[in-house]
């Protein structure tokens, strides 16, 4: 700068050289009005199609500015994640932050590059604005400050799993997910939004935005407690859950869900069996009521309702027919996905609740219906499904050719089963995957090599498999050929199987959405394979009900028909779990819940009336 | 800077040797010292009168109800050394007495009355413990943490209520407000 | 009418009167009082009265999530907020032990440097109102609000940025964002010539600023004055050079000073700092380009964030002095204590009420305005 000498008087003149901004712009006019910056941070926008209602704008807002407003008609599905609710802006309080753009799962919200809103009523309501995409005021000004990579705050990575590399897990039933160290657990609860979508989408509604924060709080046995409150079954479902929570996240829908299932698990494999047994009977009636109930069946459904029913006071007895607690989560399940030391702790907290098992008594042979309804306050029958179906092409009933859960249950008994060379798996469905990985395994060990070919009906998007499942049997060398339908099981001359031939597929359903597979006849192959196994499905063996009780009940589609609070027909009768609801354990868990209360209720109102 | 290095040697060696007293250096500008609190002014005057930390920064108080106590921290800076001192005390919350550093410190009168008005500490010797922001506050010392604004807030104002067009039509339709706010601040959980 | 807090001991003698200015008047940027015994025109006691602003903000942090605070801290100054929000955010990523990118530490110069043009210029048009000038008035304003303009590309808020986060900053520049900046600050040079005939070489203006308000360096020192009004009693200290942040010790930039430490003499060290400024702006363009990466350090989601126990005290050079957060973390997601440490509180309360003492009434709004003073900062 110019030297600045203070005692300078400066000339006359000086004040003349003013006039020179006669001939220079103002720098003080008007602005005609324009649309604010690209990055502008105005008014709310929100895309209602993208939007679903998780209300994590509102978590994160400052201000509270933000209300969450239920709107009639916009979809509303818990098992997708969607809400009917909708954010709406109190700019009376809105400090025009834009962290509810930045933490938005969605990206649906956004602000606009309109500079002015001023209130024109007396009741100050136009502060009070439901932003749908049409902005402030119905004029349409471009998006401003709006989801971005680089100011993006929501987690979209999830922690790595580490898990075995195929090489490593093929040739054994060493389990293949590691679980996540301590570290990886609090990173990936931290993730979590707490939206409750999860919540909603569980079958058995579990407290899963709760335990995920009691993850991240480094508060394992608060984790844990919130887990028993809806799940007696932790460390099963914490392995082996069809996870809906997942699909359900509203993190997953722009990036990974949480890994809420594996966090589950991480929650049960940091804390000791022992303390995990104290804080599942934290609440316990103390003072039995005298009533005693009897289940048959001692799985997921058999033994939630054990649960349940024993922390109530009652007196439970379970018979089960196998050697072994579980049932299909035991006799199902491989231990490469399910460890058997981690459901024998599942059972071991039910029965140091006082919960009774009686093993190898198969109801109907052993012990009838009859007298379980005469010597107990009410039944609760939960077998399972434990019938294979059968394709029924020609040759499906050849030697050779099995049901995958009867080989499953054959292999976590311990017994042997045939390993042969080449196998064929018609199925696409998780009973699929499970017996094609377990062949795999078994053909590793015993002919160094596997060579199974899974055909499925459903093309490779509509499986009914996990897609974990799905990659990792593909890692495993496990061939999928998808959209391909069985019509005949190959025999050589003594009658025995050598491999299925197979039709394109060029739909499952007809107009009405009846099951009616429509082949490519020009399609065709076979595949060789001297085991062929069908997996297309599981029945129900009610013959225990004995003949009498089936006449008796009412049926449905093959199956017993029960109601809401799963009451069969006769009034000391409940049937829940697979059996009732189609094979998937945390469902299984639901229905025991669900069969306990009404158990309970019903026990409650007899007594009273006694 | 050969002075500095001295004077900054000199007294790592005064504080070390001093009873009570324990130092950490963060940084090459940052010393961190706890000192009880009769101490502290000994201390702070041996700081500004022989280790050239003339420049009171800020006097800083955390209330710690759990361990009954304020914790006065003192920023001093020297300008020779170019080294920040934060020196940590704690005093009894109760009955929150202690002695001013005005005479040390000519700055100490605004922090001191800013620390009086808000956690409610009297310092004997400051020049003024008038109201200052607050005038016509009669209630507890705010920044005290059993002081709960958000309540003293929602117990003296209503949340503004409004009844748009929109509102009028969702609830028409079996719809309207679903989640309020304040019922998920998140911060309160 | 009397204010609350005039504790008189006595009824004033008839020929002392008091006067009450505020707490909206010429001599500050916010709602301040300061009430006055005067004889004749002549102030014997000045008292600073706050509290017309306060927002209990350190109150407010406590209660806020670690990130919902960005909102909160560019409030705390409005003519300057950028240093607000990046202490803030240097504060926690000092707790964190975040590493911020280079490029968001780069980024963040060029804001606290526009911040502070921005600033200056404000101060200079209110400065130069406190003394009748209303033209510098008008320039300050219009040429700030250019600054503000890139404010609104750049954070996409022209006063209230909320740009910085903990770990670096939001949005990376916009397109052509280094060329406007250039050409913005191209015209603020060549408007300096205009401001040194309009207020430095114009008569009524040294009159009236000469003499007044004078700090000597002693006081300065005894008193915490910081900032452009201690290095126009001729101290040449920055927390820029002197403790520096950022990247300021790769910068080249000179400490401005003046001898006289009047009035006249902070408003022309702000005049020389503009210069700086620019300076300091032109190295930052001319390497922000070759500077590549990220601008933002990778942070946990916002709901789900502890902080590790610790506390820590972060300094910085705003455009009226020493900055200061002292944050304290008890491991929790929200901030145990925060105390914001604004020059302000020296120059507002202390120093102003003794400046004030034996100067002449009209000159109470000048001095106010010289020593660039932000209620806010205060009453916070």
């Amino acid at each position: 700068m110019s030297r600045i000498d203070p005692n300078d008087k400066g000339s006359i003149l000086a004040p003349l050289k003013n006039l020179q901004f006669f001939g220079r712009k103002a720098v003080t006019e008007s602005l005609d009005p324009r649309p604010a910056s690209a990055n502008y941070r105005g008014f709310h926008l929100n895309d209602w199609e993208a939007c679903i209602g998780c209300s994590t704008c509102q978590k994160v807002c400052d201000n509270a500015a933000i209300t969450m407003a239920e709107v009639p008609g916009l979809p509303e599905d818990p098992e997708k994640g969607v809400r009917n609710l909708r954010p709406a802006i109190d700019y009376g309080r809105c400090c025009w932050c834009a962290l509810c753009v930045d933490l938005c799962p969605t990206g649906s919200i956004s602000l606009s590059r309109e500079y002015v809103h001023t209130c024109t009523d007396p009741e100050l309501d136009s502060y009070f604005v439901l932003p749908d995409s049409s902005g402030i005021h119905g004029v349409a000004y471009d998006k401003g400050w709006a989801k971005h990579a680089e100011s993006d705050m929501v987690a979209l990575e999830r922690t790595d799993m580490p898990e075995l590399a195929p090489e490593a897990r093929i040739g054994n039933f060493d389990e293949i997910v590691d679980g996540y160290d301590r570290n990886q657990g609090i990173i990936e609860a931290s993730r979590c939004v707490q939206c409750g979508m999860c919540h909603d989408a569980c079958p058995t509604h579990m407290n899963a935005p709760e335990y995920i924060r009691a993850i991240w709080q480094d508060d394992i046995e608060e984790a844990v407690r919130q887990i028993y409150r809806t799940n007696p079954f932790a460390h099963t479902c914490g392995r082996v859950c069809t996870h809906r929570c997942e699909t359900a996240c509203s993190v997953g829908h722009r990036g990974e869900p949480i890994a809420i299932r594996w966090l589950k698990r991480f929650a049960m494999d940091q804390l000791s069996h022992e303390r995990v047994k104290q804080i599942a009977a934290e609440g316990r009636q103390s003072s039995p009521s005298g009533q005693r109930i009897a289940i048959i069946g001692a799985g997921p459904a058999g033994l939630t309702a054990a649960y349940d029913l024993a922390m109530q006071g009652h007196a439970v007895k379970v018979f089960e027919a196998m050697g072994a607690a579980g049932g299909m989560t035991r006799y199902g399940i491989p231990y490469y996905r399910l460890p058997a030391d981690k459901l024998d702790n599942d059972v071991d907290v039910i029965t140091s609740l006082g919960v009774e098992i009686q093993y190898d008594t198969r109801v109907g042979t052993d012990v009838t219906m009859e007298q379980l309804r005469d010597d107990y306050d009410a039944v609760l029958i939960a077998v399972g499904l434990w019938m294979g179906r059968s394709t029924r092409v020609r040759g499906a009933d050849a030697e050779g050719v099995h049901r995958a859960v009867e080989l499953l249950r054959k292999v976590a008994d311990g017994e042997s089963i045939p390993v042969p060379k080449r196998a064929v798996i018609i199925g696409g469905g998780n009973v699929a995957m499970d017996i094609a990985r377990t062949l795999a395994r078994l053909q590793k060990r015993k002919h160094g090599q596997v060579a199974i070919t899974l055909t499925a009906l459903e093309d490779i998007d509509h499986f009914l498999a996990d897609p974990d499942e799905i990659r990792e049997a593909r890692e495993e060398g496990v061939e999928i050929l998808d959209a391909r339908g069985p019509q005949e099981v190959m025999l050589d001359g003594q009658g025995r199987a050598t491999g299925l031939r197979t039709l394109k597929v060029l739909s499952i359903f007809d107009g009405q959405g009846r099951f009616a597979p429509k082949f490519d006849d020009a399609d065709e192959l076979v595949h060789d394979g001297d085991m062929v196994v069908e997996a297309i499905g599981q029945a129900a063996d009610v013959n225990l009900l004995g003949e009498a009780l089936t006449e008796e009940l009412e049926w449905q589609r093959g199956r017993l028909r029960v109601d809401e609070q799963l009451r069969t027909s006769a009034d000391w009768l409940w049937a829940a779990g697979d059996m009732v609801r189609g094979p998937d354990v945390v469902s299984a868990v639901a229905d025991g819940h669900r069969a306990a209360a009404s158990i309970h209720d019903h026990l409650m109102i007899s007594e009273q009336a006694a | 800077m050969t002075k500095g290095k001295e004077l900054s040697t000199w007294l790592d060696k005064v504080l070390s040797e001093l009873e009570g007293i324990e130092f950490r250096r963060k940084s090459s500008r940052r010393l961190r010292v706890d000192v009880a609190a009769d101490a502290l002014p000994a201390l702070l005057e041996l700081l500004r009168g022989r280790a050239s930390y003339v420049h009171l920064s800020a006097i800083s108080c955390v209330d710690w109800p759990d361990d009954g106590a304020f914790e006065l921290v003192y920023h001093v800076w020297s300008y020779e050394l170019q080294s920040l001192v934060s020196a940590h005390t704690r005093i009894p919350r109760e009955p929150g007495v202690y002695i001013s550093v005005y005479d040390i410190y000519t700055p100490a009168a605004f922090f001191e009355r800013d620390i009086h008005e808000m956690f409610g500490v009297y310092f004997e010797g400051s020049p003024d413990m008038s109201k200052f922001i607050l005038t016509e506050w009669d209630g507890p010392p705010p920044m005290r943490k059993d002081f709960d604004s958000e309540a003293w807030v929602n117990d003296h104002f209503d949340w503004q209520d409004y009844n748009p067009e929109w509102l009028k039509e969702i609830v028409a339709q079996g719809g309207g407000i679903a989640i309020r706010p304040d019922e998920q601040r998140f911060s309160r959980k | 009418m009397r204010p609350e807090n005039y504790e008189t001991q006595r009824q004033p003698p008839s020929h002392e009167y008091e006067l009450n200015i505020g707490p909206n008047h010429p001599g500050i940027e916010g709602n301040y009082a300061f009430k006055l015994r005067l004889h004749g025109d002549e102030v014997i006691e000045g008292r600073a009265d706050a509290g017309y602003l306060h927002r209990g903000f350190e109150k407010l942090m406590e209660g806020r999530l670690w990130i919902q605070n960005l909102a909160i801290t560019p409030r705390i100054c409005v003519p300057d907020p950028v240093p607000m929000e990046i202490s803030y955010c240097l504060a926690v990523e000092d707790l964190c032990g975040l590493e911020v990118p280079e490029r968001a530490k780069w980024l963040r110069v060029l804001q606290a440097e526009l911040s502070r043009l921005a600033a200056h210029l404000f101060t200079f048009g209110g400065h130069a109102a406190t003394t009748g000038m209303y033209t510098p008035m008008f320039w300050g304003m219009a040429d700030r609000d250019l600054i503000l303009d890139l404010f609104e590309e750049l954070c996409g808020g022209r006063v209230y940025h909320i740009y910085n986060i903990p770990g670096g900053v939001r949005r990376d520049m916009p397109p052509g964002f280094i060329e406007r900046v250039s050409n913005t600050i191209d015209y603020l040079e060549s408007r300096l010539p205009d401001y040194d005939n309009l207020m430095f070489r114009n008569r009524v203006f040294v009159k009236r600023a000469r003499g007044v308000g004078v700090i000597s360096q002693q006081h300065a020192l005894d008193w915490a004055v910081t900032g452009p009004n201690l290095r126009a009693t001729g101290l040449a200290f920055d927390v820029r050079r002197d403790d520096p942040y950022l990247v300021y010790d790769q910068l080249d930039f000179d400490i401005v000073t003046e001898d006289a430490g009047d009035a006249w003499a902070r408003a022309l060290v702000r005049r020389k700092e503009l210069f700086e400024s620019i300076k300091i702006i032109r190295q930052v363009l001319a390497k922000l380009p070759e500077i590549e990466g990220p601008i933002r350090c990778p942070i946990p989601n916002p709901l789900a964030w502890n902080v590790p126990a610790g506390s820590t005290y972060v300094r910085m050079e705003s455009s009226k002095g020493e900055l200061a957060w002292y944050v304290v973390s008890n491991g929790g997601e929200k901030p145990y204590r925060t105390h914001v440490r604004g020059p302000s509180q020296m120059h507002a309360v202390q120093v102003l009420e003794k400046l004030s003492v034996g100067c002449r009434i009209e000159d109470v709004a000048q001095i106010m305005f010289s020593l660039d003073a932000c209620p806010p900062e205060v009453d916070r």
